[in-house]
């Protein structure tokens, strides 16, 4: 519990009347046009879920300069139950710092929850994959409060199916591939603001050509996804 | 061993500690609480016979005194509690008493059971030597320990002067010399024929012997008496090695009743661990790693071990992560004895005391302690951190390893080629349907290839990356292997 003023002052869900309201605290997103569509960028002592269409159209890439900025900062940033396993030269093609980072497999939910709420709670970045059948509402709820507590930003990958279903969270993304490079990203729940909002974010150049199988080789690897991201 | 330049112009103060019921007090902790409040004696073999060493006041009461014979002791009172001595345990005790005088003077002598501590440095630290005495007196009483004390300029005149209770009012140089003068010969540790020769000379108190000119003596006594004589006028030091922490910490609780149950564990781990903190403050050092064994009467020892991922001292954490990982574990029925075990010391890292302004070292402090908490609860297997391995084969250069163990040696020459975030650790064979690549759905090549070649001292490996996508946009990592034309998908671009 909160024990004096000052610290229940500095949280961002104090009330404090609108003439004193704090600015709402934020971490960029590395992209201008999702920063001004989420108001400043990925809400910190929040959760956030995002909720990919399919693994593969570019649901990590969006959090690599929250991973880098947090890896920089010496913290450490936990994956929790990750469906592949994390490809290293990709991370330090985008120079993170491969020792800030911690993979930790559950072996059940009662784990998947404590290993959750103990990475938020100690100041690490989450990013948290739910597993089958999905977290109750109760067990999300823990961790927004401990986001909340913490000051740190939390994210969570749930599966499409579970948009039907409410959640705690303070802002839901759906994400949706509509081309290669080309996410298109729905803001389904934010704080203070009517969900709904669009935005279709190029993560890099966007490739048409198709090559046949029967003509191979095709080009060479024109086109370089990773530094067009850094830009 | 010679003592390290100080400066002569202050005198040395000498602390003797004699603790008269060391034997009892080592073995009270086992006895059944509704048996401490009876009469007990601890009976030591002497000449064939057993003897008591020492009584509880309730046995005192019974008219029981040391040296009785073990008949004559049960005579007196049928009710006595025979106990014998443990010298074993009573050293294990005076290495911890040890220990915790160290915490007050870097200079303390450890000899068979007496404790010499020299203060006379320790006066700032403490806010004079009367708090010091003080202070001492009080750790000693929490740790239910009685213990009597002398004081002098030097270690023998310390103990010829130790009293019958602890004093904690250091007495002045003037107070110390009359006492010495005036304490009894018998007192002196001679053999019985010097003992007479002193009777014959009519010499009753210290002051008479050294009243007597030193040559007239020397006719007189052996060569040992004369030392003695010189350490007491301080012409000679009292040759004993310093105490030092040893080496590694190992100590240990006994429960003969045996304990059943995982939270009643807690309270002697807790004074374990308490214990072990104070070992570490006192060699200044933090640990790495502790083990426990939890032994029972009959059967197999279960052990556990707790690994840091950075180092610790503070007892409260170390508390914490055995009690995770205690619960993960699968005990004996009853424990009997619990051991913890220490070897792994680094020295203890800057601004421990939590002095520094910024929380840079906070924040690694914390990351290590999340690394501590997930091991324990979840256990070693369930972590892992990526790494990156020289090695062109994808699942090669990049591996999970356990945290901590290994470090990145590959060198990251940029790939000219795109990479995905994630790699499928068992590359997922692709069909062809209508000439078409077919893994989950349709995918299309967009780019490719790059030749990747590795393997080659065992079977070699040809493979060609190409990049695909499916309908929706997702991205794929495929690769076909030029030996077999068969196509794989090997990670996808998240």
């Amino acid at each position: 519990m909160p024990n004096n003023i000052a610290t229940v002052l500095s949280r961002q869900d104090t009330w404090r009347g609108h003439s004193q309201r704090l600015p709402r605290r934020a971490i960029t997103t590395g992209h201008n046009n999702l920063d001004l569509l989420l108001q400043g960028g990925w809400p910190i002592s929040a959760l956030t879920e995002l909720m990919p269409q399919q693994p593969g159209i570019g649901e990590l890439s969006l959090l690599l300069p929250t991973l880098k900025y947090y890896a920089d900062n010496n913290q450490l940033c936990v994956w929790l139950d990750p469906p592949y396993q994390p490809y290293s030269p990709r991370l330090a093609a985008a120079d993170i710092a491969l020792d800030k980072l911690l993979v930790v497999r559950s072996k059940n939910h009662a784990e998947w929850l404590w290993a959750a709420e103990q990475s938020i709670r100690s100041g690490a970045l989450l990013l948290a994959w739910t597993k089958q059948p999905p977290p109750r509402y109760a067990d999300l709820r823990k961790l927004q409060l401990a986001a909340a507590d913490s000051g740190n930003a939390a994210f969570l990958f749930s599966a499409p199916s579970a948009l039907s279903a409410p959640s705690p969270a303070a802002m839901r993304l759906e994400l949706k591939g509509m081309e290669v490079n080309q996410l298109l990203l729905t803001v389904r729940k934010q704080r203070g603001v009517a969900g709904g909002a669009c935005l279709q974010l190029s993560l890099g150049e966007a490739n048409t050509q198709r090559t046949d199988l029967a003509l191979l080789p095709a080009d060479r690897h024109r086109t370089y996804p990773i530094q067009q991201l850094n830009n | 061993m010679l003592r390290p330049d100080r400066k002569s112009a202050q005198p040395d103060i000498w602390l003797y500690l004699h603790f008269p019921l060391l034997p009892l007090e080592t073995l009270l902790p086992q006895v059944p609480t509704e048996q401490v409040q009876k009469p007990i004696a601890i009976v030591n073999l002497q000449k064939n016979i057993q003897r008591v060493l020492c009584c509880n006041t309730q046995a005192a009461a019974w008219g029981i005194e040391p040296n009785l014979s073990i008949s004559t002791a049960l005579a007196l009172c049928p009710e006595l509690e025979v106990l014998p001595r443990q010298v074993e345990q009573e050293q294990q005790l005076l290495q911890q008493l040890a220990l915790l005088a160290y915490s007050f003077s870097p200079v303390v002598i450890l000899n068979n059971s007496e404790v010499w501590l020299e203060i006379s440095g320790c006066q700032q630290l403490f806010k004079g030597y009367d708090a010091l005495l003080q202070e001492l007196e009080n750790r000693l009483r929490y740790q239910s320990i009685t213990a009597v004390n002398g004081i002098g300029q030097n270690p023998l005149t310390a103990k010829l002067l130790c009293g019958s209770k602890f004093e904690t009012q250091l007495p002045d140089q003037t107070e110390i010399q009359h006492r010495l003068l005036n304490t009894e010969l018998s007192l002196l540790e001679t053999n019985r024929k010097q003992q007479q020769s002193f009777k014959q000379l009519g010499l009753n108190t210290v002051g008479d012997l050294l009243a007597l000119p030193r040559s007239a003596l020397s006719c007189r006594f052996d060569s040992e008496l004369m030392l003695t004589i010189a350490q007491l006028n301080n012409e000679k030091p009292f040759v004993a090695p310093y105490f030092q922490p040893a080496n590694t910490f190992r100590d240990l609780i006994q429960n003969p009743q045996g304990i059943f149950n995982k939270e009643s564990l807690l309270f002697p781990m807790k004074t374990l661990l308490q214990r072990l903190c104070q070992y570490l403050m006192a060699r200044q050092c933090h640990c790495r790693e502790i083990e426990w064994h939890f032994e029972p009467l009959i059967g197999e020892s279960q052990q556990m071990q707790i690994q840091l991922s950075g180092s610790q001292n503070n007892w409260s954490t170390l508390l914490m992560l055995s009690r995770l990982q205690l619960e993960r574990l699968e005990l004996p029925r009853s424990i009997e004895q619990i051991i913890l075990h220490a070897d792994q010391f680094i020295e203890a890292p800057m601004g421990v005391f939590n002095l520094d302004l910024f929380d840079n070292q906070q924040t690694a402090q914390q990351s290590c302690e999340l690394i501590d908490s997930l091991n324990a609860r979840l256990g070693i297997d369930a972590l892992s951190q990526p790494i990156l391995n020289q090695d062109y084969l994808p699942e090669q250069a990049s591996t999970l390893a356990t945290p901590g163990k290994h470090s990145s040696t590959g060198i990251n020459g940029k790939s000219k080629a795109p990479q995905p975030l994630w790699l499928l650790t068992d590359p997922a064979p692709v069909h062809l349907r209508n000439k078409k690549l077919y893994w989950r759905q349709p995918l299309t090549i967009i780019s490719g290839p790059e030749r990747l070649c590795g393997n080659w001292w065992q079977a070699e490996q040809q493979r060609d990356y190409y990049l695909a996508c499916d309908s929706n946009g997702a991205r794929y990592w495929l690769f076909r292997e030029t030996s077999s034309q068969r196509w794989f998908v090997h990670g996808l671009f998240s």
